[in-house]
């Protein structure tokens, strides 16, 4: 961390806000792995199963991982960047803090972990979880300002706000043309449905 | 090919890295630290807007042997978002409902034509954009009025469970529809 940054985590925590935390990683990758990562992230995009597997935890909104092959370059009074390494930027939107969190990635998801960061040089392959939370903590570009729409929810309220939406729906329609006691048995299963997400 | 990576479902994850003027960092800084937050943030005003960040990018992390050193010679404003629909629309709000809060800090930045040249600045975000690898969405086909709405639902029917306790059949039907008639 850079002195500013240094003062900027003291003085405001740029990436956090309400119950949501923005995470921020740039961290080299082997220029031998480059060509691989990108065509893995590729066929992530249309397998479906690798979505679910991503977001398996339940607690992230948003992730995204972009591979920055160049510094881009608007000409002077910049210095175009020539940089030794191509660089994975990781951005994570989830519930935090990230360090409840890193125990799950490091001994359910190892392997993810390692084909992803595994091939940047001296990566702290997990499992343990200590050096990998070390190593995050170190990578982790800190300061500036975060925003979220919905910053007091978490990935769980968030989902189970969509389905008592979609049962609403259909208890508003069932509530149109039933009789009170009739009714009130579809109000009470509606009531048993979402017990888990009320 | 790389447009269609920053999409999954509705959300378009959008990620700009800006050269900053040298001797800009520290106003920088302060300019984007200063930003009112939550729902006073000027970004706020973006209504199909999920998340966004806005952080300086001034050094790369030495991961230690066998890497070998690197350094950026310029510094960077990285900013970040993911919203609902395409870029072109989303670009147009920043230029409509941000307005001159967005000039404050992308005019600390190489080549930032400002937002009264329309077309310039779309390209010269276009031109700094990095594309996305992959982009993972939690509700991916939910927009931000969507979610908020949901919430909010969910909010209204647990305080009509509470309400209705006791109550007879015909008498919470009648709140019922009252409270939620209107859902559909």
């Amino acid at each position: 961390m850079t002195e500013g940054q240094e003062t900027a985590a003291a003085r405001s925590p740029g990436n956090t806000l309400g119950r949501l935390f923005c995470l921020t990683l740039l961290t080299p990758i082997r220029p031998q792995w480059v060509a691989v990562l990108n065509a893995a992230m590729w066929l992530g995009k249309f397998v479906p199963f690798a979505q679910k597997h991503i977001l398996q935890f339940n607690f992230i909104h948003f992730v995204r991982w972009s591979i920055v092959k160049e510094m881009p370059y608007n000409g002077p009074p910049q210095t175009r960047d020539r940089l030794k390494y191509q660089y994975l930027l990781f951005e994570s939107n989830f519930d935090g803090p990230w360090q409840h969190y890193i125990d799950a990635f490091a001994y359910c998801i190892p392997a993810d972990i390692r084909f992803v960061w595994g091939r940047g040089p001296a990566f702290p392959g997990p499992p343990p979880a200590e050096p990998l939370k070390r190593w995050i903590a170190m990578n982790s570009m800190e300061g500036g300002t975060y925003y979220c729409a919905y910053p007091h929810a978490s990935t769980r309220m968030v989902k189970s706000a969509l389905i008592t939406r979609d049962r609403l729906k259909r208890l508003v329609a069932e509530s149109r043309t039933a009789g009170p006691d009739e009714f009130m048995a579809h109000y009470e299963q509606f009531l048993t449905d979402l017990q888990a997400h009320l | 090919m790389g447009e269609s990576r920053n999409i999954t479902g509705g959300a378009y994850a959008l990620t700009v890295f800006t050269a900053i003027i040298p001797g800009h960092e520290e106003e920088l800084r302060e300019t984007i630290e200063a930003l009112p937050r939550a729902t006073e943030s000027p970004l706020a005003r973006l209504t199909q807007l999920h998340t966004s960040r806005l952080q300086i990018i001034d050094h790369l992390v030495y991961q230690g042997p066998p890497a070998l050193r690197d350094a950026l010679q310029s510094n960077y404003l990285l900013f970040t978002a993911a919203f609902d629909g395409a870029l072109e629309p989303f670009l147009d709000a920043i230029i409509d409902d941000v307005g001159p809060a967005a000039d404050r800090w992308w005019r600390h930045c190489v080549g930032y034509p400002s937002l009264a040249d329309r077309a310039a600045f779309k390209g010269w975000i276009r031109r700094n954009q990095v594309h996305t690898s992959l982009f993972a969405v939690a509700s991916p086909n939910e927009s931000v009025a969507n979610v908020l709405e949901s919430l909010a639902l969910r909010e209204k029917v647990l305080e009509f469970a509470v309400s209705a306790q006791g109550l007879p059949a015909g008498e919470v039907q009648e709140r019922f529809r009252r409270t939620f008639g209107e859902v559909g």
